[in-house]
């Protein structure tokens, strides 16, 4: 489903060229749960961010569902994007002035569907989620834990076929990361989405079926589960 | 979508709603005074154009190139318009138009109007259209007479007036005349206004005035055809005037006059009715004129307010834009596209304008009432809902909503997404446009505070300006057209006498200043005298005039009851004598009047006989052949309230009759300089609300800067800065800004006021220290403004903002 060949990255700084990316292919099929590791300015975030077009890579070709992303016009990318895409973050990112409800509707309005599908695509994600209760409340009323499950059901709302999480543990203590990385298996095996994550810890990166880790941004080793 | 929309919005607002509520009132405040001031603008320009000819009437003026000016005169001698019309085929209609008062008898009713009195082509040409009775020639006969709804109420009530006969006092004797038709009312803003319309040739002895080319008494109004310029038809009329005024010419000629580019000397001119309302330049025109620069800043000043708020609102927008970014990205990350988020920022400003719109219209209709009251202003709210109104303010609301939404949106959509999502955004960066903008603000602020501080001392000079006489004990009361001039001021001078209090009484023909009867009369008169044209005003006044004014005499004596021949005597200002030649002029004869000359008995030291905006200008008192229609009584500086109320009540008691619209001559010169007044309490309350809702900005913006420089004011008070320092470190940067402003507002309000002070031959000088006070006024409400900010922020718990990091 996504293909990434000779992906470079870097920043001119003086005369010097600074690599964020350097060099870097990957393949990743429908339904894989890939674990990206690495140290502190390995590079994972900046790939995460071109395979979910957040970012562009300054050289390379990179297609995904068949498509050449590289080519691509902005509105063209967006329309894939909103498509096939859902994001998890590590600060979650929830909008402070929308309910629970309204943060998890809110994909469904950018992708112009109707008000009473949305009603009930939000309705079946609140209560796969077990967060029918809480859906009137702010995210300020919300600890972290809830936070990010309300953030993985905004991301799946618009039935992506692939997940993007950047560390979505990170700000999580161990039961509450635990509880999240099990949703996360789950939502692979039981609707085939295909997840990649980036993540610090060894135990998180173990629920995936493949880790890749990268240094100076190349891949430096490839572990399949 | 929509709904979703307005929801964020709303909670949106709310979040930041201390920042919104500042918005929504500094632009709810310039919402209100722009509704006032352009709806004054609108109603100034709206003036006349009722009339649906209005760019074919054009009224005639005589333009006389003199040796040492030119004269502009709109009034004409009576015979010119039947020989102009017989002449030109150019003419579509003609009208004369004289303007009197008169007493109206119909049974037991009786009351004073006005009269017009004008041929029959008026309803041609005006646009008065007739409601009742004939509407084919209403003013066919002699003596058919038309009558606006308005006074044919205050006269005939319910009863229809149409054939009835009705008694006109005019000239001293009751003329009966027949109520041909009845005349829509005309509205508020149009020059021409009257009671009643009469032919022409009812004006008193209108047949002598036939005869004379040189008796100037009224204006005349043309309605070209449809196919004639002016400027051809004036070159045309020259013929005419070259013919007719021949004398004049050849005097004018001998005198020196310089021709002008045509060669001529002294031409019959036209002057756009369309243009009428705004024409300063010459006297002698419909209704009260208004200098078009007054209008216009009143415009500008409304302007300056509105810029002003809609800075606020953009860099309220932008400071906030930082803490909406991150929602920004998030959303961009949800798969929104720029024109979803640009509509949803467009809702939030709209909703935010539409607040204020509403609170504005609110605003403006409590201060209505104090508005039109200060500033003489017809306008009412219903004004808002005509069609012209109402598409410039949606079309004004929205241009608002687009450039003060948009901008700071298409801002927030710049940020880098991954940037913002990780919360790496550079935000303390110091904002070009923001800067830009703030001094934008600041400069127009100070602006308006040199012009205010100018006006008011421009005001307060011609106020204390001594002005050659005393005005400061005498009564002025107009006599009113019951009774009649010199026997009321016999009567009263009789009553007064022997009162405690009274010093002298006299009457004059013009009042000095500007009375509660609202009248000016001017009148000027023009001989030769040793072969040269001698022009002078001429006021009729009665004995004690020089006495009772406290004028002092330079040469001879004022009119005195022993000498029998004073009646024909004169007494002359400086001015007059030196345009006779100098010195020792008492006792030599004026021919004045060619068969009878006068005597001048004295000289009087110049006095402002009119207002300051003026020079003061040749002046010949006269006791005969004016009517008195003023009465001055000169007053103990003792009890002056008390003397007051004893002149009223004496009058009523003489009087019972008369209106008593007595007032001190000092209240009659102030009111001369109403519109100067006017144009200052402007200036004052644009200032202050132009510096005031700058300040609200300024609060706002100082408050974002002081969250973002937190963690530098704490890393600073640990290495031991201390808070005088640190509050000076805040203000600094603003404090230049507002200098800056400052100094670009300077040579805007020098040039701007420099010319406003053209219109007053007495003026002040501009001195630096006005500009000096008024960047120390803009600085100090500044630092002010800052300061709640500043020092909260200097003051703040290093420990607390060094944590948070």
């Amino acid at each position: 489903m996504l293909s990434l060949q000779h992906i470079s990255k870097y920043y001119q700084t003086g005369g010097n060229k600074t690599f964020v990316l350097n060099d870097l292919s990957l393949d990743i099929d429908q339904g894989e749960f890939v674990s990206i590791m690495g140290p502190s300015g390995s590079g994972k975030s900046t790939l995460l961010n071109i395979i979910g077009m957040l970012d562009e890579p300054t050289d390379g070709y990179h297609y995904f569902m068949d498509e050449p992303v590289h080519q691509l016009k902005e509105k063209q990318r967006s329309a894939l994007y909103k498509q096939y895409i859902g994001f998890v973050f590590q600060a979650y990112h929830l909008i402070d002035e929308l309910t629970v409800y309204e943060n998890i509707e809110t994909p469904l309005i950018y992708q112009n569907i109707k008000g009473a599908e949305r009603k009930a695509l939000v309705a079946d994600m609140l209560d796969r989620f077990n967060i029918v209760g809480k859906k009137d409340l702010f995210p300020a009323q919300l600890s972290g834990g809830q936070q990010q499950l309300v953030g993985i059901a905004r991301a799946l709302i618009g039935k992506p076929k692939l997940l993007l999480a950047d560390e979505p543990t990170g700000n999580l203590n161990s039961k509450q990361g635990e509880d999240i990385m099990e949703l996360f298996k789950k939502i692979n095996k039981e609707d085939g989405v295909t997840i990649i994550q980036v993540t610090h810890s060894e135990k998180n990166a173990e629920y995936g079926s493949r880790i890749i880790n990268l240094l100076d941004g190349r891949i430096e080793s490839t572990t399949t589960l | 979508m929509l709904k979703n929309y307005l929801k964020t919005a709303w909670r949106n607002l709310w979040k930041g709603r201390v920042f919104n509520a500042m918005n929504i009132i500094g632009l709810s405040v310039a919402v209100a005074c722009c509704i006032m001031l352009f709806l004054t603008v609108y109603y100034e320009f709206s003036y006349d154009k009722y009339h649906t000819n209005i760019d074919k009437i054009y009224q005639f003026y005589f333009t006389k190139n003199g040796a040492e000016k030119v004269e502009k005169a709109t009034s004409m001698p009576a015979p010119l318009t039947p020989a102009v019309k017989a002449e030109y085929q150019d003419i579509k209609y003609i009208t004369r138009m004289g303007n009197g008062g008169t007493v109206v008898r119909y049974g037991n009713t009786q009351v004073e109007k006005s009269i017009h009195f004008v041929d029959p082509d008026f309803l041609k040409m005006f646009t008065f259209p007739v409601v009742k009775g004939n509407n084919t020639a209403p003013l066919k006969e002699l003596n058919d007479l038309v009558i606006t709804e308005y006074a044919a109420t205050a006269i005939f009530g319910k009863t229809d007036p149409i054939g009835k006969s009705i008694e006109l006092n005019y000239s001293g004797e009751p003329k009966a005349f027949v109520v041909s038709a009845v005349v829509k009312d005309f509205p508020g803003n149009s020059s021409i206004g009257f009671d009643i319309l009469l032919r022409y040739e009812n004006t008193p002895e209108y047949q002598e005035h036939m005869k004379h080319w040189d008796w100037h008494d009224h204006t005349v109004f043309v309605q070209l055809n449809d196919n004639v310029k002016p400027a051809g038809f004036e070159s045309r009329l020259q013929n005419f005037v070259k013919k007719t005024f021949k004398s004049t010419i050849a005097d004018m000629k001998r005198d020196g006059a310089k021709p002008d580019a045509q060669g001529n000397v002294y031409t019959l001119n036209l002057t756009a009715f369309a243009k009428n309302h705004f024409n300063t330049d010459m006297d002698g025109l419909e209704g009260n004129t208004v200098n078009k620069s007054y209008v216009i800043s009143l415009l500008i000043i409304g302007a300056f307010i509105l810029i002003i708020a809609c800075i606020n609102f953009v860099n309220l927008s932008v400071a906030r834009a930082f803490t909406r970014a991150r929602e920004v990205g998030v959303r961009k990350t949800l798969g929104a596209g720029t024109w979803q988020l640009l509509t949803q920022f467009w809702v939030e400003t709209v909703l935010v304008c539409l607040f204020a719109l509403v609170m504005g219209i609110v605003i403006a209709n409590f201060a209505l009432p104090g508005f039109k009251a200060t500033f003489r202003s017809q306008v009412s709210m219903d004004m808002l809902l005509q069609p012209v109104q109402l598409v410039v303010i949606i079309g004004l609301f929205i241009l608002i909503t687009v450039v003060a939404g948009l901008y700071p949106a298409l801002l927030m959509m710049r940020y880098k997404t991954v940037l913002v999502l990780k919360g790496t955004v550079n935000t303390t960066k110091p904002g070009k446009v923001r800067n830009v903008l703030l001094v934008t603000q600041f400069a127009l602020s100070t602006l308006l505070i040199v012009c205010t501080l100018i006006t008011w001392q421009q005001i307060d000079f011609i106020k204390k300006k001594p002005l050659g006489y005393s005005k400061d004990e005498v009564v002025s009361i107009p006599i009113g057209k019951t009774v009649s001039g010199a026997r009321a001021l016999e009567l009263f001078r009789n009553q007064l006498n022997g009162q405690p209090g009274v010093v002298s009484v006299t009457g004059a023909f013009d009042n000095m200043g500007n009375g509660k009867d609202g009248s000016m009369r001017t009148s000027v008169t023009g001989f030769t005298y040793k072969g040269h044209n001698i022009s002078t005003n001429v006021q009729g006044v009665s004995y004690d005039y020089v006495k009772t004014l406290g004028i002092q005499m330079v040469d001879g004596r004022d009119f005195s009851p022993e000498f029998a021949s004073d009646s024909s005597a004169i007494v002359i200002n400086e001015k007059m004598a030196a345009q006779l030649g100098g010195k020792n002029v008492v006792g030599t004869y004026l021919p004045i009047d060619e068969n009878k000359p006068s005597l001048i008995i004295g000289v009087m030291k110049n006095f402002h006989f009119r207002s300051l905006r003026t020079e003061i200008e040749p002046l010949t008192l006269v006791m005969s052949g004016y009517d008195i229609n003023y009465v001055f009584v000169k007053v103990r500086p003792q009890n002056l309230s008390q003397t007051f109320a004893m002149i009223e009540s004496k009058w009523h008691q003489t009087f019972p009759n008369a209106d008593f619209a007595g007032s001190w001559i000092n209240e009659n010169t102030e009111r001369q300089y109403r519109a100067e007044q006017r144009l200052s309490t402007i200036f004052i309350s644009g200032a202050i609300i132009a510096i005031i809702i700058s300040c609200i900005g300024l609060l706002a913006i100082s408050f974002m800067i002081m969250v973002q420089r937190t963690k530098e004011i704490g890393i600073r008070k640990v290495l031991g800065a201390n808070i005088a320092g640190l509050v000076m470190l805040l203000s600094r940067d603003f404090l230049k800004l507002v200098l800056l402003a400052a100094v670009i507002a300077f040579p805007v309000a020098w040039w701007l006021m420099s010319q406003w002070l053209q219109s007053f031959v007495y003026r002040i000088e501009i001195q630096w220290w006005i500009f000096a006070l008024a960047a120390f006024i803009a600085v100090a409400i500044a630092f002010i403004t800052i300061s709640f900010q500043s020092i909260k922020a200097a003051l703040a718990n290093p420990v607390r903002s060094l944590r948070s990091e």
